[in-house]
């Protein structure tokens, strides 16, 4: 639904797209930390937890990894601490092995020291449903060289679900259960360029909650090219990493130097498809 | 204290009755076309002795009172022959006049009032007239002769740029122009996401635009008023008209069902199914139709009705599996009584309704959206003397909302029915408008309106807690959809919030000798209607929303002030204005807000403020061979959107942000110049400073995605814009004495082939990986070529 608009200012835009160069206005880099993390083996009794820290950069320039202080994810339920480490130094992926069970079940905190400031997050399990099938399909929409992969799932008719579909080459869709509600659901999606033949493509499912939807939603819309005349107003797109340095006394909190990115933990569901000329 | 604040309304009245005392007498009557009985609006009867006089009005009706005695009479209108009469007003009288069209004789330069000239006297102020024949030559892309394209050339209004849609007028959104087309609201007023306007200019007869001083029987929208009259119908012989053009083709036929009593219209319009495909490689349809329907009854000298009708459709297809409908429809039946000479009524009764359709194939669902609604309006205009007419009516309408209903599209799709919920209101005013010339000097127009708003119940109704639906995260600072603590059912004959406002206008107007004056006004207006749209510029699947429990009225106070001057004995006039003008409740929407088949829409949005404030300069070559305008606007438009209390941000941090159509400096000069019979050649030059933009302050990755992010709202703009248009109109000679009159019209869109920027978009490519800003720009140099008959 939320893609409407999208498609239809794809469909308007069709005088010519040429790169310019632009002078950008700059900003101090800000933390950015990236812990969405999937569950795709319910069945193994661990898993590694992988979470990236980086740097916001200018628009044109390389993203640069953060060096944290401390990380570490607590289950306020268990009382279980997890430390991550970086394992290969300098590239901002922190990761440990922690049980399954720790992370499914009960409220999950993530505390981060960074540069004198102290980062919380909060969180909890989201489970999700299978993909049923996954196929290539024939048709196009825009333009010859798409390719359409058509999906289908049935949504969990008892409760209301938020699901974040991961297409690969960082191409996303968020979609809510509001008019399929506990139904056998199919929709297609279509690759802007031709993949070429053989190519394997990776599809997960990923369960999220409202407050994630609406967060990828955003980013979706912001990293898009959709700027032209249907395009929403820019903003920064706040996730639930939250500044609580100093948060004894609530007054001082500095709301200028939260962190971008987020903390999740959702379960997921693979498939692949070899997409066929 | 209320006493003294109303006795100069009463010495005004007791001023204008005491000049009842002479004996006067009151001539009436309507004035038309001769060659086919349609009426003419702005008609100018002056009685040069007196130097007095009045104008006919929408429905070509004059009236005026004087003492006994004789008069030489002149009847002027541009582009039609003068008349000059000689009457002995001893009684009340009753003179039709019909006025001989002047079109083809340029030689003799018609020495006349006209549509487009400046009334220095009349306290209207902030008005632009245009006539059919103007907007027929202003060039437009792809040569099809536009209404709303032309008035983006005066001074004060302006757009979202190319392939935008609607209009923006001093600074105020789209949703806030009232678009009237024979008194019924148009809600969408663009083909094609804003390439063309739903106005067929065959069958247009007279347009009008209100950017200020609007009086007081206008309502419910707070920037303007485009008032648009349609042709009634030749009731004296059969003609018809057409064109074929690049994207689009035209007819219009009329005739006499009685001859000189009834008449019939009938136009349509539609642009060939495949506009966009050479464009595009791929199987896909565009196109649009219109049809224009009137129908007039002349019953007697003091009855006429009138019935007409507009239907208008857009399509999209992409493949069939994106399939997109909509457009206006509307039906109209209007009487016109003269319950005296001197007391002219209309009642219309309109039905207005806009639909929007989608059907996607690929997600499996359809989807229809729509606004209805039934308007009665009883208008009266009561000339009571020559220095005073009193107008007065009411207005009732009643609106159904449908923001959607979502259906599966086959059986195979998974989607489930769903109606969200309707909305149903009734907007009912009264008002009462007074146009008073006080002395030789100064006149005046003011008048009341009292509005009143009553959003009706509905099936279901949130109820939320401290009636707040949307919260505040304090931790995050950011605004999101407060959870409903309860879901009502109310009547439909229940009350879910009523608003009465009192809107005051008054205008006045000091000549400081004939040709120089001062004008200044203020106007008041409340605003009931919504349009929920986020984007830069409305898209047609933007839902209308009532005002109700959540969302207040806009409310707007607007002040102008100008000084008007003719030059030369009219040859040119100077229009000078500024104002200033501050909305209440303007919506705003929260980060991420999702507009698109909410149900609950009052939890994105927020109410704010928007003001708007600038210069005006219109500069006009009235007539002869060469003729056309310079318009300059110097302007600022911005909105803002505080916390509602200390611990809350605001949207965009609470601070001012230009809105999207925010234009500093926005120049039109147009040109039209008449070499012979034969040739005709009008230009058109534009620079308008870039509108508000954003260019990322950094980027982030998340998930593989790189994603730019955006500092506060609106802070950066695109490069300026400029264009020249260029449009020539050949007359071949040998229309001269035939029935058959042909002409081409060549024009040429963007003569420079300026890549003017319609936005400028930041991502990452997906096949390098790297990232760029992408220029998109919609129209490089575009000739076209159109062909005109009429038989």
């Amino acid at each position: 639904m939320k893609n409407i608009i999208i498609l239809i200012s794809c469909f308007i835009t069709f005088g010519c797209q040429d790169v310019i160069e632009v002078d950008l206005p700059t900003e101090e880099p800000r933390l950015v930390i990236d812990a969405l993390i999937r569950l795709e083996d319910m069945d193994s009794p661990s898993v590694l937890v992988q979470i990236r820290a980086s740097l916001t950069s200018s628009f044109f320039e390389e993203v640069p990894p953060a060096q944290l202080q401390e990380i570490t994810i607590t289950n306020t339920e268990s009382g279980a601490i997890l430390n991550l480490e970086e394992s290969i130094p300098d590239t901002g992926i922190y990761e440990n092995e922690w049980d399954l069970q720790e992370l499914t079940q009960g409220e999950l905190e993530l505390n981060i020291e960074y540069s004198g400031q102290t980062y919380l997050a909060k969180t909890k399990f989201v489970p999700t449903v299978p993909l049923d099938s996954l196929e290539q399909g024939t048709t196009t929409l825009f333009g010859d060289d798409e390719t359409e992969v058509i999906l289908t799932f049935t949504d969990n008719g008892e409760r209301d679900d938020y699901y974040l579909f991961d297409f690969d080459f960082g191409e996303y869709l968020v979609s809510e259960d509001e008019f399929y509600q506990g139904k056998r659901f199919q929709f297609s999606f279509f690759y802007d360029s031709k993949l070429e033949d053989d190519r394997l493509v990776t599809i997960s499912i990923l369960g999220i909650d409202q407050d994630l939807f609406n967060y990828m939603n955003q980013l979706i819309q912001q990293s898009g090219e959709d700027t032209g005349p249907f395009s929403t107003p820019a903003t920064t797109v706040k996730g639930n990493i939250v500044n609580v340095t100093g948060s004894t006394n609530n007054d001082s909190i500095d709301h200028d130097s939260f962190a971008l990115g987020y903390f999740a933990v959702c379960q997921a569901f693979s498939d692949t498809l070899l997409i066929k000329k | 204290m209320g006493k003294i604040t109303c006795l100069p309304f009463y010495l005004l009245i007791l001023f204008s009755i005491s000049l009842f005392s002479q004996e006067r007498f009151t001539l009436s009557g309507t004035i038309t076309e001769i060659a086919s009985n349609e009426t003419l609006i702005g008609v100018t009867v002056a009685v040069p002795s007196l130097s007095t006089g009045v104008v006919t009005n929408e429905y070509g009706f004059y009236s005026i009172t004087l003492p006994k005695g004789i008069y030489e009479l002149q009847i002027s209108s541009l582009g039609y022959q003068d008349i000059i009469q000689t009457i002995d007003l001893s009684f009340d009288q009753k003179i039709n006049f019909q006025l001989l069209e002047d079109a083809e004789q340029l030689e003799e330069v018609v020495v006349t009032e006209d549509i487009e000239r400046l009334n220095i006297r009349k306290p209207q102020m902030s008005v632009n007239s245009l006539s059919v024949e103007t907007i027929k030559k202003i060039p437009v892309i792809l040569g099809e002769a536009d209404i709303i394209k032309s008035i983006l050339l005066l001074p004060g209004v302006s757009n979202a740029g190319e392939g935008a849609s609607g209009f923006n007028v001093r600074g105020g959104a789209v949703d806030q122009n009232l678009i009237l087309l024979d008194e019924a609201t148009i809600f969408n007023s663009s083909h094609l996401f804003g390439f063309f306007s739903v106005f067929n200019p065959d069958a247009i007869k007279d347009v009008k635009l209100f950017k200020g001083g609007i009086p007081s029987r206008y309502g419910g929208r707070v920037s303007s008023v485009l008032e648009i009259f349609q042709k009634e119908g030749n009731s004296k012989e059969f003609k018809v008209n057409g064109g074929i053009g690049a994207v689009a083709s035209r007819l219009l036929a009329e005739g006499p069902i009685i001859k000189d009593k009834a008449a019939f219209l009938i136009g349509g319009r539609a642009s060939y199914a495949h506009l966009f495909l050479p464009l595009f490689d791929i199987d896909n349809t565009a196109y649009f139709y219109d049809l224009n329907t009137k129908l007039n009854f002349k019953l007697n000298e003091s009855n006429n009705i009138f019935i007409s009708g507009y239907f208008g459709r857009d399509v999209f297809s992409i493949s069939e599996s994106f399939v997109n409908t909509y457009g206006n429809a509307v039906l109209n039946f209007r009487w016109n009584h003269l319950f005296s000479d001197k007391l002219f009524s209309n009642l219309s009764l309109i039905y207005s309704d806009y639909y929007y359709g989608l059907k996607l194939d690929f997600v499996g669902f359809k989807w229809n959206s729509g606004i209805q609604n039934f308007n009665l309006k009883y208008d009266f205009k009561h000339y009571l003397s020559n220095n005073f007419q009193v107008n007065y009516g009411i207005n009732n309408i009643y609106y159904r909302f449908n923001p959607g209903k979502i259906e599966p599209s086959d059986s195979e799709s998974g989607i489930i029915e769903n109606q969200l919920i309707q909305k149903y209101a009734n907007e009912f005013a009264v008002y009462v408008d007074i146009e008073q010339n006080i002395t030789e000097k100064l006149s005046l127009q003011y008048g009341l309106r009292l509005s009143n708003f009553i959003r009706l119940g509905q099936d279901e109704l949130n109820v939320y807690e401290n009636d707040h639906p949307v919260s505040f995260d304090p931790d995050l600072q950011i605004y999101k959809e407060a959870d409903p603590i309860d879901v009502i059912n109310p009547k439909r004959s229940e009350q879910l919030a009523t608003y009465t406002n009192l809107e005051p206008r008054i205008a006045l107007a000091y000549s400081l000798d004939p040709n120089n004056s001062i004008k200044a006004s203020y106007t008041r207006l409340s605003q009931y209607l919504h349009l929920l749209s986020n984007t830069s510029s409305p898209t047609p699947l933007d839902v209308w929303t009532p005002s109700g429990p959540f969302v207040k009225p806009q409310l707007l106070d607007q002040y102008a002030l100008g000084y008007f001057k003719n030059l030369k004995d009219g040859d040119y006039s100077l229009e000078t204005e500024v104002f200033y003008k501050d909305i209440q409740n303007r919506i705003d929407y929260i980060d991420g807000a999702n507009l698109i088949a909410n149900d609950a829409i009052e939890q994105v949005i927020l109410n704010g403020e928007a003001r708007a404030y600038g210069f005006e300069l219109l500069l006009r070559k009235n007539r002869d061979r060469f003729e056309g305008w310079l318009a300059y606007t110097l302007s600022k438009s911005e909105q803002r959107t505080p916390g509602r209390n200390a611990s809350e941000t605001g949207i965009n941090s609470g601070s001012w942000y230009n809105t999207p159509y925010d234009k500093t400096h926005d120049v039109s000069l147009y040109v039209n110049y008449e070499l012979n019979e034969k040739w005709s050649f009008n230009s058109n030059f534009v620079f308008q400073t870039g509108q508000p933009t954003n260019y990322p302050i950094g980027q982030f990755e998340f998930q593989n995605l790189a994603v730019p992010y955006y500092g506060l709202r609106n802070k950066q703009r695109l490069p300026a814009y400029h264009r020249i248009d260029f449009s020539a109109t050949l007359t071949p000679r040998k229309n001269k004495g035939r029935k058959l009159k042909a002409e081409w019209v060549f024009s040429i869109y963007n003569l420079y082939n300026r890549r003017n920027a319609a936005s400028i978009g930041f991502s990452r490519n997906g096949d390098t990986g790297v990232n760029e800003a992408v220029r998109t720009s919609i129209f490089g140099l575009v000739p076209a070529a159109t062909y005109n008959i009429k038989f």
